[in-house]
């Protein structure tokens, strides 16, 4: 075994927890602070994806594209198309609570991803988009990935700053009132259904983002890319594992996931070459095992949300609550 | 918590340990596969076919002067983000010297793009089909033995036409092989003066496609043309079709040519049945696959399992080719299959690597075609019309 090859291996996974921290990120500011139990990630994610690809690649037939803009443009491009598309689906299915918001985007996901599919003219349809720039991609291997890590780095970082900002300030105070109880947020004068629609607008644009960035990694986006298990319910399994509600904990549980997610399979390759097939599954189990055992012993997750206010207080009045919920946490 | 922690601290302690021990075995080559996923039914054959071919070799004295190759098989699950994941712990942890696969187009791009380009690893994918996959930026290391769906669309179109048809309604599959074969086909079919009269994909997996078959048949257009797997949804659309009187004639591409259409409908019900499919020239080649297969347990008539032996024994004559050397397999891989040389058919390892050590030339002729790399690594493919006779299918002649 090589150093240099671990060392790649090592960048790659950063890449990808940086990618999904994102997505993370996104989900967390829709569930974690507003929640809304968004179950379509994939759709946005894909819209992101195919949006940036369409804008930076260049010329193809039968499809899109060859407007050859700058990757920035790519991405924030895929920012607003996320969004825009989010406004609408918002506006409808927001006033679904719960469960049925969640069945609302799933089918929206679903009917996201067999447009894309079916769109040819759009999309590039079953085929895809191939020959996406990916910034530094002229560089060797090991460089190339060493430089998009430290973008992604500084995207995550840009983006952990500004959603921590937003939910410090009044207006993260208010999405969590609303997420508490509508009805007293309602009656102090809070416009829910707007809110609520904020929060999924806001949210769908990084799940955008973090589409953008696989794309441009990949340097290439195919229909395949938008599968509910790997683009929807492993970050949900990430964000409820990390602790919803805390940015640092959606971030610590996309690393803790894709981590037992990636290495699970050089640990079930050991297996006799007769299970070779039957071991792949064992870290879909894995992932279910890891789901049930912290819902059951841990179900605020490995950070819990930071009681905000008392933070907000300046902890000069000792918080009974607090204490308790500490101690229950030992 | 704890018990996160813990579980975390075990996982990695024991990739760590494990990896160690496995990193002294020999010549590794990468087998990646949609194991999980969509394709999860089909992977399997196809893995255990490549297999055969290493076990093959490894039972003829080994590669590179006795040593064994091992395969180290990795679940693409059929999407970009598993196949780049285990594509780049293939090549950076376990090292292999080439990769066989993935399965499928969307993951062959991404890992081509992203893992096995840039680190200079020859990819052999045996049924990623794409059109999409020619035009890579690849150093000419990505490469196939499965010809790319725009032939064979392509080849069916000329023949169809050739046999008088010249209005058709075509039904295709929404993915990338019944996309790509039914837009090649109807490129082909029209620009030669063919009629497409209906032409519509389908979601698969769907109980009824009457109404899809309905819309299709109002073009007025006798023969249907369905681009789809005859163990899956395609036969799900032929019965109905049969049933419903939609059509009279049908056709279908490679994925049709299924026996479980024939067990399913009846050869009596098929007669006016006909399918295209990839065939070696040397068809002794097939007949070697086909016995050595089957005495492992395997079924050489599952879809795409003639591609990926061929796939693993060529990657193996290139290794040997190359001497081991990874930067040299991709040039290596055309020297052994480029219709010049003394012909090396399924098996005869013991024989290639004799005439590798004299420094003839070499050339495979595989069990799904002879496998001439073209300057984008793609490879023709012969093609012959099959019908149904007497429960199996018998070709009725080559398609050009």
């Amino acid at each position: 075994m090589e150093l240099i090859g671990l060392a790649n291996y090592a960048v790659y996974m950063a890449i990808f927890i940086g990618i999904y921290a994102i997505l993370a990120l996104g989900l967390n500011i829709q569930w974690g602070f507003t929640g809304l139990f968004n179950a379509g990630i994939a759709g946005f994610f894909a819209v992101g994806a195919y949006a940036s690809s369409v804008f930076t690649s260049p010329a193809a037939d039968g499809r899109l594209g060859g407007y050859d803009l700058p990757i920035v443009v790519g991405w924030i491009g895929a920012m607003v198309c996320a969004a825009l598309i989010a406004w609408p689906i918002g506006k409808v299915c927001l006033r679904f609570r719960s469960d049925y918001l969640a069945i609302a985007t799933i089918g929206v996901a679903e009917i996201i991803r067999l447009v894309v599919k079916s769109e040819g003219w759009m999309t590039g349809g079953a085929r895809g988009i191939n020959n996406v720039p990916r910034p530094f991609g002229e560089l060797p291997y090991f460089q190339s990935q060493l430089a998009y890590l430290a973008l992604i780095i500084a995207v995550v970082g840009l983006v952990y700053f500004l959603v921590e900002r937003q939910i410090k300030a009044p207006w993260g105070r208010m999405m969590r009132a609303i997420r508490d109880n509508e009805a007293a947020a309602a009656a102090m004068g809070k416009d829910i259904e707007q809110r609520r629609l904020e929060a999924f607008v806001f949210g769908a644009a990084l799940m955008g983002l973090g589409g953008a960035l696989f794309a441009h990694f990949n340097r290439s986006i195919t229909p395949e890319a938008i599968d509910p298990m790997v683009a929807t319910f492993l970050i949900w399994i990430m964000l409820i594992l990390g602790g919803s509600g805390n940015n640092r904990g959606a971030i610590l549980g996309v690393a803790v996931v894709w981590i037992i997610w990636s290495m699970s399979e050089l640990v079930t390759d050991q297996l006799p070459q007769e299970y070779a097939i039957k071991a792949k599954y064992m870290r879909i189990f894995i992932i279910g095992l890891m789901l049930q055992l912290v819902l059951r012993f841990r179900p605020e997750g490995i950070l819990p949300e930071p009681d905000y206010s008392n933070h907000e207080k300046k902890k000069k009045v000792p918080d009974a609550n607090k204490a308790s919920d500490a101690s229950a946490a030992e | 918590m704890k018990l996160t922690h813990l579980a975390f601290a075990a996982t990695l302690a024991g990739a760590t340990a494990l990896t160690a021990q496995s990193a002294l075995a020999d010549v590794k080559v990468g087998l990646l596969g949609g194991v999980s996923g969509p394709i999860a039914a089909m992977a399997p054959p196809m893995l255990d076919a490549a297999q055969l071919a290493f076990q093959q070799v490894n039972d003829q004295g080994g590669i590179l002067g006795g040593q064994s190759i091992e395969a180290v098989v990795g679940d693409s699950a059929c999407n970009p983000q598993n196949g780049v994941d285990s594509a780049t712990k293939l090549v950076n942890v376990e090292q292999v010297i080439g990769l066989v696969g993935p399965h499928c187009s969307g993951a062959v791009l991404a890992v081509a793009n992203s893992v096995s380009v840039p680190a200079g690893v020859t990819l052999l994918t045996p049924s990623g089909t794409s059109p999409e996959i020619t035009g890579l930026q690849d150093n000419d290391t990505v490469m196939r033995t499965v010809p790319s769906d725009d032939y064979q669309g392509r080849a069916l179109a000329r023949a169809l036409l050739e046999r008088g048809t010249s209005k058709v309604a075509v039904a295709y599959l929404n993915n990338d092989y019944g996309t790509g074969l039914a837009e090649s086909f109807k490129d082909e079919f029209e620009a030669n003066g063919g009629a497409v009269a209906g032409y519509a994909a389908h979601e698969e997996g769907k109980a009824s496609y009457r109404s899809n078959l309905a819309e299709l048949s109002r073009g007025g257009a006798d023969t249907l043309v369905i681009f789809d797997y005859g163990d899956g949804t395609g036969l799900t659309i032929l019965r109905q079709a049969l049933e419903n009187g939609f059509f009279e004639n049908f056709v279908g591409g490679d994925g049709m040519k299924s026996e479980a259409v024939i067990n399913e409908l009846g050869a009596e019900n098929l007669t006016t049945f006909v399918a295209s499919s990839p065939v070696g020239t040397a068809s002794t080649s097939l007949d070697l696959f086909r016995d050595a297969f089957t005495n492992v347990g395997g079924d050489p008539d599952a879809i795409f399992v003639t591609t990926s032996y061929d796939a693993g024994f060529l990657m193996a004559l290139a290794i040997e080719k190359a001497g081991g050397d990874k930067a040299g397999i991709a040039t290596a891989l055309r020297e052994v299959s480029n219709g010049e040389g003394e012909p090396i058919l399924p098996g005869e390892w013991e024989k290639a690597v004799g005439l590798i050590a004299e420094g003839t030339a070499i050339d495979y002729k595989g069990a799904s075609g002879d496998l001439d790399f073209d300057e984008n690594g793609d490879v023709p493919g012969a093609y012959a019309l099959f019908e149904v006779s007497e429960d199996t299918f018998k070709s009725i002649g080559e398609i050009k």
